[in-house]
């Protein structure tokens, strides 16, 4: 009943910049035993997380100007468990970054209204789907290994599709900005991987 | 966290904020409360940008509590509302071409936080750009989290210090089609800031309230 540290202000106006560094790859169902295999071995000493995510993407159109993306997940193994909102900005420009994709990142928990919520605010939903997977972690490094599937039916996470015979490999780091060590700790580990699978810094704009 | 309400008090005739906010700390003192810190809550007003209709945006406001410092509460009156955490404010820097922060519209409400027993009262100036515009009664039942078992209890609780002052049910309970044994959340307590925060908004600016 003691009343909350009034002096600890939240974070806020962008006080805390953090930046998603990201490499990504795939590899082919058949692969997919060799790959876990190899991650269980270099990665931290722990049972890798299983995961199964419903994910949508909702846009915003303006005035002028490229629509504003938020991503919108929330996990099907853990109802009751917050929505997790993302926001991804453009990818960064320049030699300190060529060897990982860097981008700005804000990650927000949100109760499960944030649906509707994004609705009122103008929001509208571009598309969904579902991903199950399994993620490792090595230090700061996360490895997420996942199957990607259509939502056929929209709302119904039941019925889906997947979406290639592939799984989405990627490896991200979520450090402050400024810090120019880790594309370069992350190189390294994707070079263990190797060649069972091949991590690259892919450019979203290129795929457009 | 218990079942809470939030209600304005009058300024005394004759009075000013700061001697009615004093008297009420006396009443609370005399039947025994103690004080126990600080707490402040308040409310931006976003409006959306780009609206090609030519109709009014809606007023998107988020709203902070210093009860639960790591969160930050989104509403929209009359509509859904969002409980996420701090960087929730962040995401809005990054949203400002889309949603405007209406600076001269923020309000708060500070003051201090007595502890009677079970219940908490917190007594509060509301202000906006500097300026007192009333009072904030919040009152929480802690050992409760169903309006319709100790609504009563508050009520009786409330007349010993309030007096005629005393709200009557707020209808954020009541409005709730399952009625009054749903446990309350803290959506319900910012829905009520936001009520109040309005009506102060719409008041004129009371006369001697001057720059606080």
């Amino acid at each position: 009943m003691e009343a909350p540290p009034v002096s600890v202000m939240p974070v806020t106006g962008g006080a805390i910049n953090m930046m998603e560094y990201l490499l990504q790859g795939s590899v082919l169902d058949q692969s997919l035993e060799s790959l876990l295999h190899r991650l269980r071995g270099l990665c931290d000493n722990m049972e890798p997380e299983s995961f199964a995510d419903h994910e949508l993407v909702y846009l915003l159109k303006g005035q002028q100007g490229n629509p504003f993306l938020l991503r919108a997940r929330r996990s099907l193994l853990h109802p009751p468990a917050p929505w997790h909102l993302r926001y991804l900005g453009q990818p960064e420009v320049g030699d300190k970054s060529r060897l990982a994709l860097v981008r700005n990142c804000v990650d927000v928990s949100a109760s499960h209204s944030l649906p509707e919520v994004l609705n009122e605010m103008g929001f509208r939903m571009d598309h969904e789907f579902v991903a199950k997977g399994q993620m490792f972690r090595k230090g700061a490094m996360k490895v997420v290994v996942s199957k990607l599937s259509r939502v056929l039916v929209p709302g119904n996470t039941e019925n889906t599709e997947p979406l290639s015979l592939s799984y989405l490999v990627e490896l991200s780091v979520l450090a402050p900005a400024g810090q120019d060590t880790v594309s370069e700790d992350m190189r390294s580990f994707a070079e263990q991987l190797k060649p069972l699978v091949h991590l690259e810094k892919i450019d979203p704009k290129r795929l457009m | 966290m218990g079942v809470t309400c939030v209600c304005q008090v009058p300024v005394s005739e004759g009075k000013s904020v700061q001697q009615t906010v004093d008297t009420l700390h006396k009443k609370l003192e005399q039947l025994g409360a103690v004080k126990q810190g600080n707490f402040w809550v308040d409310c931006e007003t976003y409006h959306a940008t780009g609206n090609a209709t030519g109709q009014p945006s809606k007023l998107l406001y988020v709203m902070h509590n210093s009860e639960t410092p790591l969160s930050c509460m989104a509403l929209f009156e009359g509509g859904p509302g969002l409980s996420a955490d701090a960087n929730f404010d962040v995401l809005m820097v990054k949203l400002k071409s889309h949603f405007q922060n209406a600076k001269g519209h923020k309000v708060e409400s500070r003051g201090c936080r007595y502890r009677y027993c079970d219940f908490l009262v917190k007594i509060g100036t509301v202000a906006m750009s500097s300026s007192a515009r009333g009072i904030s009664v919040e009152v929480e039942y802690c050992a409760c989290v169903i309006p319709g078992d100790c609504w009563n209890l508050m009520k009786e609780f409330m007349q010993s210090f309030l007096g005629s002052n005393t709200p009557e049910l707020p209808t954020v309970f009541t409005s709730k089609p399952e009625g009054l044994s749903v446990p309350v959340d803290c959506m319900d307590t910012m829905s009520q800031y936001l009520e109040l925060f309005s009506r102060v908004r719409k008041q004129q600016v009371l006369p001697g309230s001057g720059v606080r």
